[in-house]
């Protein structure tokens, strides 16, 4: 039995109303698309919030690598002739005090404090996700193990353990990334884990144990991209969090050695009040620069959650 | 529930015991020892070797490892950390007054940003889709993308160098006593600090009470013809701030994290700051010792945590 005809049916057209008979007519055009392209890659770029941040990471990320065609500057070239510019033509971001040219230092420290924020998100998932996804399948006293590990990581607040590796390591851009490598993997494992513990009991996972697949092949190869989603977002999530704490380490000057330009270091000076008070242009832009950073990175990341994990929608 | 509570008891047990081990650890591998704290290093280069050795001797430092690690556990149980490498001042000391000011600025931090937070979270899913609910949403963004520090320069430039409202940093100045004449010194470093956690209480609020909301307690209440603010007020913004409470716990970590970056800002002469000046000056005792304290301080505070939410929710207790 066909329904009522829609048309003779007298009640107040919604908006919802509206949207049907535009789908509807481009679907009877023929224009409708289904199934082309990723869905999730759709769900993400409909994100205004996320496409903007997208956008902006793009933008800070170019310019930092394209530094050289940017800025005629050496970041580290010191000029005292042209200490403490406000910005100008010549100089973009005005000249620190020694004469050297912030706009130059703002792009080449990206260069590092990326590296820093992304190269230890990247390791720090590395290591978490493979010793969650093997543990997380396996069972026993391996993962026990793993668990009770990551739980002493766990219960240092994190800024107190990097700065008690610091001091025991010493200060160098490689160490800085180790530690925060060391310090990061865990919240990386736990998910990874508990996202395998959700998933090792489904059907195609027992099928694939009783063709008699090693373990190894079913967790990593057969598994994990099931996880995929959360990795991801964890990652975006745990980049803007190491480039935080670059950032307040550096201004400490505690991060990266002071010779090379970090976004933190460029801040480092701001903790003398003159500066702080009289040469804004020191600490205010690059300041904004991180802060933009770090935004566009977790509008990413939000992003990628609403795209990827359907139960996080609202 | 007793038994509930010896057996979280006894997880942590050993689990300090570990982080202590550790912890002694890496104070035996970093350079110098107690003789080095207590004779300078000019004097020590005149001293007789068999002197210092037999300094070391008297002090127990020749034992073997598992005994000294003994000894300065036991120590530690009796509230003796150590003596700090430079001044030789007791660590216990130094805690004992460097931990007040550390404990005024949390508190205060800890209280605005679970108040401010989560009401702001509620307001943001009752007017979930509206213009209201998305400008909180990127407010609350920009709260965890701003480094803190950046924050704390931009509110002494402003409220403190141009329009001099407060002072520009430190606790108290001589000869000012109650709290009532420190009030002032306090207002930016606490709120500053408050930035971050409020922008972590507020989404997690929202989340809560949306959660809250799709339930079907909420359905009944209002088909018994409740108004809808009874139906929000004592149906859903109950049941959604309870995890919100329970959550301060877990916030400590950030708390601890984000005190250490914010007394130095704000010369704030706290645990955080004398943190910082420790692993400055390498001086390993105070570093160690401050660690695992802050390590201890977030043990006890899960702890508690894990108790509250039995005591709230009885399938936590029961399920395990």
């Amino acid at each position: 039995m066909p329904g009522p005809n829609p048309s003779t049916i007298t009640r107040r057209r919604t908006r919802l109303d509206a949207q049907f008979d535009r789908i509807r007519a481009r679907e009877e055009a023929g224009l409708a698309k289904s199934g082309g392209g990723s869905r999730t890659l759709k769900k993400f770029l409909n994100n205004r919030l996320a496409v903007i941040g997208l956008t902006i990471f793009a933008v800070i990320i170019l310019a930092s690598v394209f530094a050289p065609l940017l800025t005629p500057y050496d970041p580290n070239k010191i000029n005292l002739r042209d200490m403490l510019q406000a910005p100008s033509w010549e100089h973009w971001f005005g000249t620190d005090r020694t004469g050297r040219d912030l706009f130059a230092r703002v792009l080449y420290g990206g260069r590092i404090s990326i590296l820093v924020g992304l190269g230890s998100a990247i390791l720090a998932a590395i290591i978490g996700v493979l010793i969650g996804v093997y543990t997380g399948y396996v069972g026993g006293w391996l993962d026990a193990l793993a668990m009770r590990v990551s739980e002493i990581f766990m219960s240092f607040p994190q800024i107190i353990l990097v700065l008690l590796l610091v001091s025991i390591l010493g200060q160098s851009l490689l160490n800085l990334i180790l530690i925060f490598t060391l310090t990061g993997w865990g919240g990386i494992y736990r998910m990874a884990r508990a996202r395998m513990l959700s998933i090792r009991e489904e059907e195609y996972v027992l099928a694939l144990r009783s063709f008699g697949l090693g373990r190894p092949l079913i967790a990593y190869k057969h598994m994990l991209p099931n996880a995929l989603g959360p990795i991801m977002v964890n990652i975006t999530l745990s980049t803007a969090a190491f480039i935080l704490q670059e950032a307040g380490l550096s201004f400490l000057g505690l991060g990266v050695p002071l010779s090379i330009p970090t976004w933190g270091n460029i801040l480092n000076v701001a903790q003398d009040i003159r500066v702080l008070q009289s040469n804004w242009w020191i600490w205010l832009p690059v300041g904004t620069v991180i802060s933009l950073f770090v935004l566009s990175v977790n509008f990413i990341g939000d992003g990628l959650r609403d795209a990827t994990d359907p139960s996080q929608q609202g | 529930m007793l038994t509930y509570i010896i057996r979280r008891v006894l997880i942590l047990i050993p689990m300090a015991f570990v982080i202590c081990f550790l912890v002694y650890l890496g104070l035996e591998l970093t350079p110098g020892d107690a003789v080095s704290h207590m004779v300078n290093p000019d004097a020590a280069g005149s001293m007789d070797p068999a002197q210092l050795e037999a300094l070391r001797q008297s002090l127990g430092l020749g034992q073997p490892f598992y005994v000294r690690f003994w000894a300065w556990f036991t120590n530690l149980l009796q509230g003796n950390f150590g003596y700090s490498m430079s001044g030789g001042v007791p660590i216990s000391n130094i805690i004992a007054t460097r931990l007040p000011a550390t404990l005024e600025l949390a508190a205060v931090a800890l209280v605005f940003s679970t108040v401010v937070g989560s009401l702001l979270g509620v307001v943001s899913a009752l007017k979930r889709g509206s213009k209201t609910d998305s400008v909180l949403t990127v407010i609350g963004m920009l709260g965890v993308s701003i480094p803190e520090f950046f924050f704390g320069l931009v509110a002494i430039l402003v409220f403190a160098l141009n329009l001099g409202w407060f002072p520009v940093g430190g606790r108290s100045m001589p000869g000012y006593v109650t709290l009532w004449d420190r009030l002032p010194h306090l207002v930016m470093p606490a709120m500053v600090l408050s930035i971050m956690l409020t922008a972590g209480v507020m989404r997690y609020a929202r989340s809560s009470m949306l959660d809250a909301l799709s339930r079907d307690f909420i359905k009944t209440a209002r088909s018994k013809g409740l108004p809808e603010w009874r139906v929000y007020l004592l149906h859903g913004f109950r049941v959604a701030l309870t995890p919100v409470v329970v959550l301060i716990g877990f916030r400590l970590p950030v708390l601890i994290g984000g005190s250490v970056i914010i007394e130095q800002v704000f010369q704030w002469p706290g645990i955080g700051n004398e943190f910082i000046s420790a692993v400055r000056s390498q001086d390993y005792p105070v570093v160690m010792t401050i660690a695992l304290l802050s390590v201890m301080a977030v043990l006890v505070a899960s702890l508690i945590v894990d108790i509250l939410t039995a005591v709230i929710d009885p399938r936590v207790r029961l399920g395990e």
